[in-house]
């Protein structure tokens, strides 16, 4: 089939989002586009997206990039409209990590995510009423999924003691 | 004075020995889970094993219970309310421990997340291993209990 043909769906979206705002754009494969967005833009296109049909908010979800001192922030958002699966990517400083949240957009769909990420990688979401814990309720330590949480030093000095004979080997034990 | 305190303590004791006795022929249970524990211990509840048999019932809350379940691991979250669970359940008043979770941390000895022996937040009287316990384990592990009551003078529960 011709190129043009095949991708005319998703083309159709490029332009629309490209029109309005400057952004990296690139088609994976059918039905899936990857747009790069700057982190200052994010609710703007957040709110023209939903208004050309992207309502359905699946997931957020965090990459941490250790070497380049980046978060990667990846946003799932799924048209019923055109069936097609348009994935936003921010970067943030990772020591400092704040964005503007979108609760007011896709509101709960969003809620528990950010809550969750809140709770594993730090993230600070501006303007998000509720972002208490889900599980780790009195925890006061670097949060758990980051990469330079060492947890097996955290897990030993926690719950095991050296002077107890049988939990030696857990001390022991290579990493 | 201390003599008469001493005294008092163990006619308190026996009274709740002979309390446990009775209460042995109908034990009713709380579950409190988070993990597999408690799907092994559904098949108690039906035609299969039926605890029913041997005076065995769930309750739906702990102020009805004389024993509580403890099944699985437990995470920093989950012990919280596990302790009040056992606070609210009436003297005298027996824990029992399933699965090699609540004993070791089991296949997760090294989560930042869940507790690793049970006997450092709430006093346990009585492990089952497995992972998860057989049904019949369980009842095993039932009958010592009972059997332990019966011939020994001393007080399960720690508390």
């Amino acid at each position: 089939m011709n190129k043009y043909l095949e991708y005319q769906k998703e083309n159709r979206i490029i332009r629309k989002i490209s029109s309005k705002f400057k952004v990296e754009v690139s088609i994976q494969r059918k039905r899936r586009v990857w747009v790069a967005v700057s982190k200052k833009d994010l609710v703007e296109i957040s709110n023209f997206i939903k208004g050309i049909g992207f309502k359905h908010l699946s997931a957020i979800s965090v990459t941490d990039l250790i070497k380049e001192k980046n978060y990667e922030l990846t946003y799932h958002v799924w048209s019923y409209q055109d069936n097609t699966l348009l994935t936003i990517k921010t970067r943030i400083n990772r020591d400092k990590p704040t964005i503007d949240s979108v609760v007011s957009i896709w509101e709960d769909n969003a809620q528990i995510h950010e809550r969750e990420l809140h709770e594993l990688f730090g993230v600070e979401f501006k303007n998000n009423p509720n972002l208490t814990p889900l599980f780790l309720e009195d925890w006061n330590n670097t949060p758990p999924f980051r990469k330079d949480f060492n947890w097996r030093d955290y897990v030993r000095d926690e719950f095991y003691n050296k002077e107890n004979k049988r939990e030696e080997p857990y001390w022991d034990a290579p990493l | 004075m201390n003599d008469m305190f001493k005294k008092q303590e163990f006619s308190d004791k026996q009274k709740k020995v002979k309390k446990l006795k009775t209460q042995m022929k109908s034990l009713w249970v709380f579950n409190w889970f988070n993990s597999c524990g408690f799907i092994e211990l559904i098949p108690l509840v039906g035609s299969r094993w039926d605890m029913e048999r041997f005076g065995m019932i769930l309750t739906s809350t702990p102020r009805h219970a004389d024993v509580l379940f403890i099944t699985g691991y437990q995470t920093i979250k989950s012990i919280k309310r596990a302790k009040r669970i056992y606070e609210q359940m009436p003297e005298p008043r027996i824990v029992i421990a399933l699965g090699s979770c609540s004993m070791t941390g089991g296949m997760y000895w090294d989560s930042y997340n869940t507790i690793k022996k049970l006997d450092n937040y709430i006093p346990v009287d009585l492990y089952i291993p497995g992972c998860p316990p057989r049904p019949e384990a369980i009842f095993e592990g039932v009958q010592k209990m009972m059997e332990y009551i019966k011939n020994n003078k001393k007080m399960v529960s720690k508390s």
